[in-house]
């Protein structure tokens, strides 16, 4: 019996053995050739072709996703293959979200790499400098110089944005999706029932003290007409207070990072984020916040709206107004919602900041990848978008399919704006172009004046730009692969303890009498080493 | 254990005597080879898997004690001692994610692992057929749903305006409770809607074990006088007690491991409070912020505590009863 075991243990061991013996080798080929990342730009432009094929990761809208399977059938890459005669094989993660960003890390960790990956690469774990020195993309700086010249030429005429897009260590990393317009970068904004308003006879309100009155009117005096007290007032989600200061900014900060005469400060262990959670605190007790706000979803935020029982939220133009506006058009003819400005403490101030992306965020940017073989043809085809064909057909499409020039304006079609199978213009859009959520473009203003159909949406861009300082907000700055580690480390935890406290105080479970507390445990973890590692981005970034 | 002493014992003896039993024991594999090999390849597929999937993959716990990057791989990422578990070990979830991770598996043991042995023995005395079998196969039903709908019933039914509230409100004219997003509530939700969903199958085993027990036993019992409830007593649960304590021990082996992937479905940063594990952690750590240094370590924590326990359970049972795994 003893030999028998024996036996059978030593032949499991062998096999272990040279199964450890195995993948240990196989590891040591996978480990890439790093050093290669400088690139090759022997080739004069002239020879460089556009690619015959290639492999392109990237995620597919949910709004694309309900026409097409894959980015190959929309109109877009299909006119490009058109033009340049390159095969593209899109490669599509699933889900949305977390999901993805799941996807990618493990993508990236297994070092099976496609050509070239669309992807948030100014927010990548530990930077985009980081993953040129890893070898997982290659430095563009010379390629774009060289092959790109529409790219190269946007950015000559642009300067500000040729800093956002590079790094502090001077690093191109990536073909960047830019906003070409300031009516770009504003697209979310209190909105409010303005025919509740008008039922009650009440003004849309403009500060925090006026909202309260209007919070309080919408809960008290059934402006639904419906006989019931079932009317939600506002619905504030916890993110938009964090990362777009909403409501919060009318005290002068916003929770995150900021900066104030080049000087980085964190919100929320300021003594104005008392102020801010001690107000709503006091709104969650008279019953005018959703209850729901710490855990909602866009299916759960469509039911309250288009059930007719949420007064006022933070939303977005295009899938906020626009979108409720088309599901209720016939269901409820009277409902309108309008945008608000931006609250402020006091009567004729303006709030410190609103919504507003940068130019250059970071998100839908390309970067080529070390497997690609010959990353100057991706280049050049990358910076097709860039020049002007490209730039009408990534904003507007196919000429006489998605749009037609009148008087020298792509105005889109039919088919486009009141499409025959019925589907909302984000996803008839979607099915030809990239305007609508982004891409390795520059997208056009002339996409966004068409976009947003309603009065009420063109006077958001305009009421939300204007009612909000935002001197404050912190420029697209980027940290070194070391101070990246260290400040992840130090929020990941700091950012799951902040959300749940912050939760508290504002549903009460927490008194805000513990509010130093609070502060002193951020403290504790860390905050003001993270606030000196932005402040020191910031520092190099202002100095590019 | 046994066989550890014996490699003991052979190393002892003369180097002559070692290296003939060397040579004996190669032709001894050769010869079982031979004589198995239609054995040895039924298993094979087994032995392989365990290899591939199990053991395999142990080769890369080293980054536990590395700074890992994808692209120095395994091999090539700097040694960083247990720099990895310091950092946990000071990191200001540490103490939470212990506790929840010990509470949660805790309590499960305690009511989702008996509810499966009460219901097997409710299930032994039933004398009707039909209903015996109609109740078996409803309660196991749930076994085959899958966890992502199991979890999307519970918002469903337990949302502010779901079924559970309305009966509630109607009934007792309670006010409607937020029950997904109530820490207090959550680790009542995980282990009843598991018990919900498992407790048919768990009986299965049971049930199986009752029918192995010799008739006559009963019949002497009864004999002697003894009741139902004297025979469920001093019989059934004598009876299945071996497998009882089996299936504690492999239970307890997997004691840290919480079901993380139904957590992930129900937590949200309300509930964080109670429902964060450390199978969560690890999960935000390593996949979502690409630490998979960081995360690989608070694995390998985890995994020890788990190797400890099933150590002392296993001792335990030995010591008490005659039943062990080894």
């Amino acid at each position: 019996m003893i030999k028998k075991n024996l036996k059978a243990l030593s032949v499991l061991f062998s096999l272990i053995v040279i199964l450890l013996l195995a993948a240990g080798c196989s590891n040591n080929e996978a480990s890439n050739d790093a050093e290669e990342s400088g690139a090759d730009v022997s080739k004069s432009p002239e020879e460089v072709e556009y690619p015959d094929q290639f492999t392109y990761w990237t995620a597919i809208d949910p709004n694309v996703a309900i026409t097409s399977e894959s980015l190959n059938s929309v109109g877009v890459y299909q006119e490009l293959e058109k033009i340049t005669g390159t095969k593209v094989e899109f490669k599509h993660p699933s889900g949305e979200g977390t999901q993805i960003t799941e996807q990618f890390n493990l993508m990236v960790a297994s070092d099976q790499l496609p050509d070239a990956i669309e992807y948030n690469w100014r927010k990548v774990p530990k930077g985009p400098d980081n993953a040129i020195e890893n070898g997982t993309i290659i430095r563009l700086n010379e390629l774009i110089e060289k092959y790109a010249p529409n790219l190269t030429k946007y950015l000559d005429e642009n300067p500000e944005i040729k800093n956002m897009v590079t790094t502090d260590d001077g690093n191109m990393y990536a073909f960047p999706f830019l906003r070409g317009d300031q009516s770009l970068m504003v697209f979310m904004g209190p909105i409010i029932r303005q025919d509740w308003l008008e039922n009650l006879n009440l003004e849309k309100p403009s500060t925090i003290d006026e909202w309260e009155t209007v919070l309080t009117a919408f809960k008290n005096e059934d402006p639904n007409g419906n006989g019931e007290n079932d009317e939600i007032p506002l619905l504030l989600e916890l993110n938009h207070i964090k990362y777009s200061g909403a409501f919060v900014s009318a005290y002068g900060i916003t929770p995150e990072f900021y900066q104030q005469d080049g000087k980085v400060k964190y919100g929320s262990i300021q003594p104005e984020f008392k102020e801010f959670l001690t107000k709503v605190n006091s709104w969650y007790d008279k019953g005018l916040l959703d209850p729901d706000f710490a855990a909602i979803d866009s299916k759960l935020l469509d039911a309250k709206v288009t059930g007719g029982q949420l007064g006022s939220f933070y939303g977005f133009t295009g899938s906020g107004i626009g979108k409720y506006m088309g599901l209720m058009a016939e269901k409820d003819p009277d409902f309108i919602l309008a945008p608000s400005p931006h609250p402020s403490l006091n009567e004729g101030e303006k709030a410190a900041r609103g919504q507003l992306d940068p130019a250059y965020s970071g998100v839908h940017s390309v970067a080529i990848t070390s497997s690609a073989e010959n990353p100057e043809e991706l280049v050049k085809w990358l910076d097709f978008a860039y020049s002007e064909e490209g730039h009408m057909l990534f904003n507007f499409g196919i000429e006489g399919a998605s749009y037609e020039m009148v008087d020298g304006y792509p105005a889109y079609t039919e088919e486009i704006t009141n499409n025959p199978d019925g589907l909302p213009m984000t996803q008839a859009l979607g099915k030809y172009v990239r305007s609508p959520y982004g891409g390795p473009f520059v997208q056009d203003k002339r996409y966004v004046e068409q976009y947003l159909t309603l009065p009420e949406q063109q006077e958001a861009v305009q009421l939300w730009g204007d009612s909000a300082e935002n001197n404050i907000i912190i420029p697209p700055v980027t940290l070194t692969a070391d101070e990246s580690e260290e400040f992840n480390s130090i929020m990941s935890d700091l950012n799951t303890y902040y959300d749940e406290m912050v939760i508290k105080f504002i549903m009460g479970e927490e008194p805000l009498d513990n509010f130093d507390e609070f502060v002193a445990t951020l403290q504790g973890m860390g905050i003001e080493r993270a606030i000196e590692l932005q402040q020191a981005a910031l520092d190099r970034y202002n100095s590019r | 254990m046994e066989n550890l002493e014996k490699d003991v014992k052979l190393q002892d003896k003369p180097k002559s005597n070692f290296r003939r039993k060397v040579g004996n024991f190669r032709k001894d594999v050769v010869k079982d080879f031979k004589r198995n090999k239609i054995i040895y390849l039924m298993v094979s597929p087994v032995v392989l898997y365990y290899i591939i999937f199990q053991y395999g993959p142990m080769y890369g716990l080293q980054i536990a004690f590395k700074d890992y990057s994808p692209a120095l791989g395994f091999s090539g990422s700097p040694w960083v001692g247990f720099d990895h578990f310091i950092e946990f070990f000071n990191s200001f979830f540490f103490w939470r994610l212990l506790v929840n991770t010990i509470l949660l598996s805790f309590y499960t043991l305690l009511f989702a692992f008996p509810a499966g042995i009460i219901l097997a023995l409710l299930l032994n005395e039933v004398r009707g057929r039909i209903f015996k079998r109609t109740v078996q196969t409803i309660t196991y039903m749930p076994h085959f749903v899958s966890l992502v709908v199991i979890v999307g019933i519970l918002f469903d039914f337990l949302a502010r305006d779901g079924v559970v509230n309305d009966i509630l409100v109607f009934l007792f004219g309670m006010e409607p409770i937020a029950f997904m997003r109530e820490a207090e509530w959550f680790r009542t939700l995980f282990v009843g809607s598991d018990i919900w969903q498992n407790v048919g199958w768990s009986s299965i085993i049971f049930l199986a074990a009752m029918s192995n027990i010799d008739p006559s036993l009963y019949e002497a019992a009864k004999m002697d006088g003894a009741g139902r409830f004297k025979q469920m007593f001093h019989i059934t649960l004598p009876g299945i007690m071996p497998t009882v304590v089996i299936l504690l021990i492999l239970l307890i082996g997997k004691f840290m491991t919480v079901g993380e992937e139904k957590i992930l479905l129900m937590y949200n940063p309300t509930t964080y409070e109670t429902a964060d594990v450390i199978g969560t952690y690890v999960y935000r750590k390593g996949i979502l912020e690409s630490n998979f240094s960081f995360s690989a370590a608070v694995g390998l924590f985890k995994a020890m505590i788990a190797f400890t326990l099933l150590v002392i359970a296993n001792g335990i049972a030995r010591k008490v009863s005659d039943t062990k795994l080894w």
